[in-house]
């Protein structure tokens, strides 16, 4: 239903692994998927699997929550498996109607599929311990050496910043309004498809208008206080690294080294 | 006409966030009854209103509505929402018409009236609640803040509920318009015999108006009553920072000051006749 939106998955939990700085996890997930990329044999994805499992396991995130993740792409890994199956040539192993299945497409098709399974895992395992906000401060904070060339990366961060700021917002707005408009003698739910599209008129309307409204608001409050953005501003959560992220940068240099080694020499 | 008996209420149930909002609720609503709903932030004013016309559904507890369980499967919901209007805090915000008019029918149509039943009932709530004419084709989002409020009023109106719920119909209002939402209020009532319910903040609106006060306490019914009965106990309710009328405080200090005034006022009208009379008592006395 409309009403029980979630934007971001965030798992709270205090946990290692939520403890790290935002930049550290998405340097980690990085450097994790280039890895995923660097190796040629299927076999190696297993290691993979298995330090997915450990990272999961050190952030407190329940398992069912790694298939969660991937619940929402089932299709692609469907399709992807398919037409890998399929379309590959190479010698035949088995052989019906107009699909012909060869040894290399089961191996590239069963490479192929995990290698996007592990990559959405390791996405997910990010967006499960950090916060919205602190990925964008992150991300402001690994990308400000685009200042230097004039890239407005403080500007943008904040734009990201105040629209997630606002999401719960409307969501808070939207459920008022639908609360209302039921009021009103609406239904939302036990209708046509047609008459749900009109419906859905009385709820966009006014949220559309309110948001427009308060974003004007914001603007007006942040000028009246000076903002204007070409000033270093003060954090309210500054990101230090800390020995943690240390240590998790030495790993993830192991890991990376492991995968170019295997890549190299195997 | 409507019972509410034993309502509990629960956010969050089964949740980390478990919150107990409603304990135990019951009280009824009479034809023309002007009902005062009060109790500080948080108390369940507006959770309770929900469950009035079924927004909400209670975890325990019936509301019955002329004589019927409003929770039985067999009840139609949509019913309900028509006989009970809800005006939420600032109804202005759900209006999203192209015009004045096509809004104010929003309600009406939706509930299975024709376009001219609709049109019509609309037309004679926008005259009750002081739109001129003229405002009929304008947008909406071309009037003052105060006349949004009263076509959002007029749209709920216009229904034709027997139960009219209003929360916080005065909030963020000048005084001026705060005053004219309030004898509208009262105009409606008198016009239409309807039940009114009012949820506010503001003690001075609610001792005015109402005939009954319910006092929300913590999800609990902590007092019901007549105004003058509720706001007699001025001491329980300073302390679950609810407060009295302010001319109740002001005769109260009057009478401590030793002007015998009999008992606290509860309205400006009521105190400008007790004081008078004290006085010309005093003024009989002396000569």
């Amino acid at each position: 239903m409309i009403r029980d939106i979630t934007i971001g998955q965030y798992y709270a939990r205090g946990s290692v692994v939520h403890g790290l700085d935002p930049r550290t996890k998405l340097m980690g997930v990085l450097i994790y998927i280039i890895v995923l990329f660097l190796v040629k044999n299927p076999w190696w994805y297993l290691a993979c699997l298995a330090v997915i499992l450990v990272l999961y396991h050190a952030a407190r995130v329940p398992l069912p929550y790694l298939l969660k993740g991937l619940r929402g792409i089932v299709i692609l890994l469907m399709f992807t498996f398919f037409f890998r199956l399929i379309s590959t040539p190479g010698v035949e192993v088995a052989h019906f109607w107009i699909f012909t299945i060869t040894k290399e497409g089961v191996v590239k098709a069963v490479s192929l599929t995990s290698r996007i399974a592990l990559m959405i895992t390791g996405a997910s395992l990010l967006s499960y311990t950090s916060t919205p906000r602190e990925l964008a401060d992150g991300l402001e904070k690994a990308f400000s050496f685009l200042e230097k060339i004039h890239v407005p990366v403080h500007d943008m961060a904040v734009i990201v910043m105040i629209a997630f700021r606002f999401i719960p917002i409307m969501i808070e707005e939207m459920n008022a309004l639908m609360d209302a408009q039921a009021a009103r003698g609406v239904e939302f739910e036990k209708c046509s498809v047609f008459k749900k599209c009109k419906n859905v008129f009385s709820l966009l309307v006014p949220l559309f208008l309110s948001t427009v409204r308060r974003a004007s608001d914001l603007a007006m409050a942040m000028e009246a206080r000076g903002y204007t953005g070409d000033r270093q501003t003060s954090r309210m959560y500054p990101l230090i690294y800390k020995s943690n992220d240390r240590i998790a940068y030495a790993m993830m240099g192991i890991w990376l080294t492991a995968g170019i080694g295997i890549r190299v020499f195997l | 006409m409507m019972k509410v008996e034993h309502l509990r209420f629960t956010y969050g149930k089964g949740t980390v966030n478990e919150c107990k909002v409603l304990d135990d609720i019951s009280f009824e609503i009479r034809e023309g009854e002007f009902i005062g709903l009060i109790g500080s932030s948080g108390s369940g004013k507006t959770t309770l209103i929900k469950h009035l016309n079924g927004l909400l559904k209670a975890e325990s507890g019936t509301v019955w509505f002329q004589g019927q369980n409003i929770y039985d499967k067999k009840y139609v919901l949509s019913n309900l929402r028509k006989e009970v209007g809800l005006v939420f805090q600032y109804p202005e915000h759900q209006l999203f018409g192209r015009t004045v008019l096509s809004d104010t029918c929003f309600g009406p149509l939706n509930l299975g009236m024709t376009k001219e039943e609709a049109e019509e009932s609309a037309k004679d709530c926008l005259e009750l609640v002081g739109i001129d004419e003229a405002y009929y084709y304008a947008s909406p989002f071309d009037l003052s803040g105060g006349q949004k409020r009263c076509v959002a009023i007029a749209g709920v109106l216009a229904m034709k509920p027997k139960i009219l719920v209003m929360d916080e119909p005065a909030a963020g209002l000048d005084p001026e318009t705060k005053h004219m939402v309030f004898d509208l209020v009262e105009k409606i009532r008198r016009e239409r015999n309807i039940a009114i319910v009012l949820v506010s903040h503001h003690m001075e609106d609610v001792a005015n108006y109402a005939d009954k006060v319910l006092v929300l306490h913590e999800g609990r019914l902590a007092l019901s009553g007549t105004p003058r009965e509720i706001f007699s106990q001025t001491h329980f309710l300073r302390e679950i920072g609810i407060g009295v009328p302010q001319i109740t405080t002001a005769t109260e200090r009057l009478i401590q000051a030793g002007i015998g005034l009999g008992h606290p006022a509860v309205t400006i009208d009521e105190a400008e006749d007790i004081i008078l009379q004290a006085f010309s008592i005093r003024r009989g006395g002396s000569v």
